[in-house]
């Protein structure tokens, strides 16, 4: 090759409009694993969801098949806009139903001069529809707005290098009442979560969810996932090992009932099954 | 002595002007790519591809950015720049090469085989594309279609997924080139 066609390359260089370039698969899925990420999937776009939790009651002459306890939420996940995504879901096990919207505020650049981080904003609502069992007892069940709690998290996020992200998660949960004196209303609590992509559509994540003020009446533990995620086509597949036992933020968060160990009753299993539909499809 | 100067530089303007009035260039090219398997259809544009052509040497670059790519599906879009092209790493796909035996001047539609070397994720491969060149009064439309083969350059497509994306993708392009002004 002539050194002219590669000056005329160079010349080409220069003639790139200047306009923003964005990082995209900071986390590629909308969640970490288990929590929330920074991520909203573009306007148009359903997400059905399918999370699932497994584990073990101990010392139990159990005949179950696979695992003694199972709940799983089932959700719907709507890109309102490219920035805004609503969602509402059911968990069986616990019988909470909750609501959320999800909004990115800021999105990382790929050049020096804009933003090195990206921001969402995230607020839910939750309902206990049971009146005891798990996840249910420190709440007060007299009427519809005892059995509710609500969580509020700033999502800050970076991509580091091609495979690396990390995010912090600064929350607050407001439970609207207690059952306990002792406990509080409110907590406040840190979440870090990384992903390390090991190929191209496979990755490893992991999530931590520090509680600054837990629960008193209950002794809880922080909630812990080691995970795995396999992006491909119109399905997500996120596996994950944790002490959690529900998907909903204030309740893993802060009712996280033991610590992460490979022991009957402390494991959880986990999977996320994740169906993308287009609604809005663009026309190339 | 002055009017020399003038004279001269005049001279060097005109020669100067001449030189540029032999680039054309366009920063709206369009290029589209096209996988049909049985499974699934997928189809890409791209509408700000940037090419130029030296006709004092009939050499033509063409560069483009992998993420600037619209298709049907948003997440097709990630997948595509994040697990396919990885276009963090090799953001850009290039071509440069020459157009064998063309005649700038003559109006009217030539076609003619453009030879060079296409470059995406950094591996460079030689190709040879038909293409047909139309000179309107100083215009140029560069059309033409061409294949290329996913493994040449090193896309890795999981087993599970290989039913769904074509071994030999097709690429449509189409440039309308204005002279080029510095």
């Amino acid at each position: 090759m002539s050194m002219n066609a590669q000056d005329l390359l160079d010349k080409l260089e220069k003639e790139y409009p200047n306009t923003p370039q964005y990082e995209i698969a900071t986390f590629k899925g909308t969640r970490i694993s288990l929590g929330h990420s920074i991520e909203n999937r573009r306007k148009g776009v359903l997400e059905v969801k399918a999370m699932n939790l497994f584990w073990n009651i101990p010392n139990r002459p159990s005949q179950s098949f696979v695992a003694d306890k199972w709940t799983a939420r089932i959700a719907l996940e709507y890109g309102i806009s490219d920035r805004l995504t609503f969602g509402a879901g059911g968990s069986t096990l616990d019988g909470i139903f909750d609501g959320f919207l999800k909004y990115n505020l800021i999105r990382q650049r790929k050049d020096a001069k804009g933003a090195p981080i990206s921001i969402t904003l995230f607020q839910n609502g939750s309902y206990r529809s049971m009146t005891s069992g798990l996840h249910s007892n420190i709440n007060l069940s007299d009427d519809f707005m005892d059995r509710t709690a609500f969580t509020s998290q700033i999502l800050i996020a970076r991509k580091f290098t091609p495979q690396f992200s990390l995010q912090v998660s600064p929350t607050f949960i407001h439970r609207s009442s207690s059952a306990f004196d002792e406990d509080p209303n409110n907590h406040f609590a840190l979440g870090i979560g990384a992903r390390y992509k090991v190929g191209g559509h496979i990755s490893i994540v992991s999530e931590y969810y520090y509680q600054a003020n837990p629960l008193k009446s209950i002794d809880t533990y922080d909630a812990f996932v080691l995970g795995v995620n396999w992006e491909m086509s119109d399905l997500m597949l996120q596996f994950q090992m944790t002490n959690a036992r529900g998907m909903v933020e204030d309740t893993f968060i802060t009712q996280t009932p033991n610590n992460f160990n490979l022991s009957d009753g402390n494991f959880v299993f986990g999977f996320n099954a994740t169906f993308v539909l287009h609604f809005n499809q663009k026309q190339p | 002595m002055n009017r020399i100067i003038i004279l001269l530089s005049l001279l060097i303007n005109f020669i100067d002007a001449d030189n540029r009035s032999d680039q054309v260039i366009t920063r709206q090219g369009q290029v589209s790519f096209f996988s049909y398997t049985s499974v699934e259809n997928i189809e890409a544009k791209n509408n700000q591809v940037l090419s130029i052509i030296d006709f004092s040497k009939n050499e033509i670059a063409i560069s483009m950015l992998m993420n600037a790519f619209v298709f049907k599906k948003s997440l097709m879009h990630e997948h595509f720049n994040e697990s396919y092209i990885e276009s963090d790493l090799y953001p850009k796909a290039t071509f440069q090469g020459n157009i064998i035996d063309f005649d700038p001047l003559a109006e009217g539609i030539q076609t003619k085989m453009v030879k060079g070397t296409l470059t995406i994720r950094d591996i460079a491969k030689e190709v040879e594309i038909k293409t047909s060149i139309e000179n309107n009064n100083g215009t140029y439309l560069i059309t033409g279609d061409f294949e290329v083969v996913v493994k040449d350059f090193d896309i890795k497509i999981p087993p599970i997924l290989a039913p769904n994306i074509a071994k030999i993708i097709s690429i449509k392009f189409r440039f309308e080139y204005q002279p080029y002004e510095q």
